[in-house]
């Protein structure tokens, strides 16, 4: 047996007086897509963020298939397997959708400095290829047609797809959604899930997604873990998860 | 962008520096003339273009350090100091040839800058601003403090010709065809850089940190090659300008000169290596021709006093940064990039 692509194991976080994780636990295994709900100020985001690397957990430990990366920076996480999108994004905005989606490629090219500036021809090769997995994601995700455009002219669920393939193109071992579907019409959110579903069975990549839409979530989610005040209330399928008595009361309560 | 109707074939085409035939006219007609021009020019001329070789080369390190990955530097003369003492010393000292000093003197600079390019993974903006000038005084600092017999202290350090078997690089010609030769070397090779997964890195760093690092982009160790690639070509010029001068001496390399660098690349236009390159050829028009009509007013207004000259540089120079950050912030390029583009689709829309 295989370890679980990624395991986050007893992480507590506090902001001074704030405890924003108290010793949470979860794991998320092969080609699973894990839901986190909660409250506003439950403690999503701040778990993602641990996983990430952005913060280092008082106690507890984030292994990525196995391996313990507790306290590693964000870049060494990334070259883990880890890929996330952000609660509004964070794309490169003055770059083109493909520039965008070539930066999710960077760690994975192998070409040095001295390459660049001599060799031309051998770089310009690895780029090539580099270019057709990007291009495949932007066909995956059906945006070609606005392959060149600067993403910054891009609408709101336009950005959030470049988001997902600048994700996607760095072809993680799990990846971490942190709202994607905020702010975004009916349509937009439907296009989305589409693409979600995919990415857990075509690419196989596990995913986390943190959604405050109850419609959504219980739609995509194989399992659903319940946040609130900073601890896991409740856990399980979607239909266990609806009949839960803990959490219609931190809902409605 | 391509001409109306055009599309690139394979990725490669979409990717290549030379995009149409007539640019690769432009650009062989552009080579040519430079390379007849002291059959064509006056020895006045070619003066100033190995100026502007030389500057063209210290702006294009500043481009990729400031202009792409958003790393602000002062100390850029600095680091031209580094490298064209790195040179005078290996050329008086040992007798080694410039084919070394040359890349030693790139070395040299590149591990100064790397220095404060770890600072730069700390602090932003103004604060790295000031640290860079920092580096100005700490090289003015070592120079004139240390042993003369290091760095030749106050007196600067004369530097014999470049040779290359057994010919002296001497005279303006010769060494405008050297300057040229360096030059289009370490130009091709930005070019790589930037259109390499560096220049990605370093644009992704400037405009979102927090996305470089998830996207495993090492955010501090990019910053710091940010400022070694600028200062390496900063000491590649410095080398070629002790050759040129033949004499190194420490005023030769202060924070105005930092500042003259970057004037070029905003006038220019940030991020964009040929914006490096005009900026250069535009200021250092400017620089030429203040120098030329400035003494004739100091002559004829006697009471402004010679100081006008370098006061009025300065002040023009101002001017001339104020005022196209003002009616042109993102640089001549980019003012030619929509010219061209609105010309090249015309009369589609796309
Ligand atoms: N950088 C920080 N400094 C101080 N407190 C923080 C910080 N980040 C989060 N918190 C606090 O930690 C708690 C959890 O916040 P978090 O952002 O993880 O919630 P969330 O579940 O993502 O909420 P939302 O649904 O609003 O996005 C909140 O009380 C918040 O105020
Ligand atoms: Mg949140």
């Amino acid at each position: 047996m295989t370890a679980a692509p990624l395991a986050v194991r007893n992480a507590t976080l506090k902001f001074g007086g704030v405890t924003a994780l108290d010793d949470v636990s979860i794991t998320v295994n092969d080609d699973e897509l894990l839901a986190i709900i909660g409250p506003n100020g439950a403690g999503k985001t701040s778990l993602l963020n641990v996983t990430a690397g952005f913060y280092r957990p008082q106690k507890g430990s984030v292994e990525l298939s196995g391996k313990d990366v507790t306290g590693q920076r964000v870049d060494q996480i990334a070259r883990h397997g880890l890929a996330r999108t952000f609660q509004g994004t964070h794309l490169f905005a003055g770059q083109t959708v493909v520039e965008n989606i070539m930066i999710g490629r960077h760690m994975l090219m192998k070409s040095n400095v001295v390459q660049a500036f001599f060799q031309y021809g051998t770089v310009m090769r690895e780029e090539s290829e580099h270019r057709e997995a990007a291009e495949e994601i932007i066909d995956f995700l059906e945006i070609e047609a606005i392959r060149n455009r600067p993403v910054g002219t891009l609408g709101y669920g336009l950005r959030k797809r470049v988001d997902l393939g600048r994700a996607l193109a760095q072809e993680p071992s799990i990846l971490l959604m942190d709202e994607p579907m905020a702010g975004m019409n009916s349509e937009e959110k439907e296009d989305l899930a589409r693409f979600i579903l995919d990415v857990r069975e075509a690419r196989k990549i596990p995913v986390v997604l943190v959604e405050h839409d109850m419609g959504v979530v219980m739609d995509l989610a194989d399992r659903i873990v319940v946040l609130d005040f900073g601890r896991v209330i409740a856990e399980g399928t979607p239909e266990e998860i609806q009949k839960d008595p803990a959490v219609i009361k931190a809902y409605l309560g | 962008m391509d001409p109306s109707g055009i599309f690139p074939t394979s990725y490669r085409t979409d990717r290549r520096v030379v995009r149409t035939r007539w640019q690769a006219i432009a650009l062989a007609v552009f080579m040519g003339l430079l390379l007849a021009a002291p059959y064509l020019a006056s020895g006045r001329i070619i003066a100033v273009l190995n100026m502007m070789l030389i500057s063209a080369v210290i702006a294009v390190g500043l481009q990729i350090c400031t202009g792409y990955a958003g790393q602000i530097n002062l100390g850029q003369a600095a680091f031209m100091g580094v490298g064209a003492y790195t040179a005078s010393i290996l050329a008086s000292k040992t007798g080694m040839s410039f084919l070394l000093t040359i890349p030693l003197a790139g070395f040299a600079a590149a591990l100064f800058g790397f220095l404060f390019g770890l600072t730069a993974a700390r602090i932003k903006g103004f604060y790295l601003a000031l640290t860079t000038i920092a580096a100005q005084f700490l090289f003015h600092f070592a120079v004139l403090n240390l042993p003369s017999s290091w760095m030749g202290g106050s007196n600067g350090i004369t530097v014999p010709p470049a040779e290359l078997f057994g010919f002296r690089i001497v005279g303006e010609t010769s060494q405008f065809y050297m300057n040229l030769a360096v030059a289009t070397i370490m130009i091709a090779g930005a070019f790589g850089i930037i259109r390499s997964r560096f220049g990605r890195a370093f644009v992704a760093v400037r405009d979102d940190d927090v996305a470089a690092g998830i996207m495993g982009i090492n955010v501090a160790a990019t910053k710091a090659n940010a400022f070694l690639i600028g200062a390496f070509y900063a000491g590649v010029g410095g080398a070629l300008w002790a050759y040129l001068i033949r004499f190194v001496g420490v005023d030769q390399f202060t924070l105005f000169n930092s500042i003259f660098f970057i004037a070029m690349i905003i006038v220019g236009g940030m991020g964009s290596i040929v914006g490096a390159l005009v900026g250069v050829f535009v200021i250092r028009v400017i620089q030429e021709v203040i120098a030329t009509v400035g003494p004739n007013i100091a002559d004829s207004v006697s009471f402004l006093g010679g100081d006008i000259v370098f006061a009025g540089m300065n002040v023009i120079l101002g001017g001339v940064i104020a005022g196209s950050m003002i009616l042109e912030p993102k640089g001549l390029m980019h003012r030619w990039n929509i010219l061209k583009s609105s010309f090249r689709i015309w009369p589609f829309p796309y």
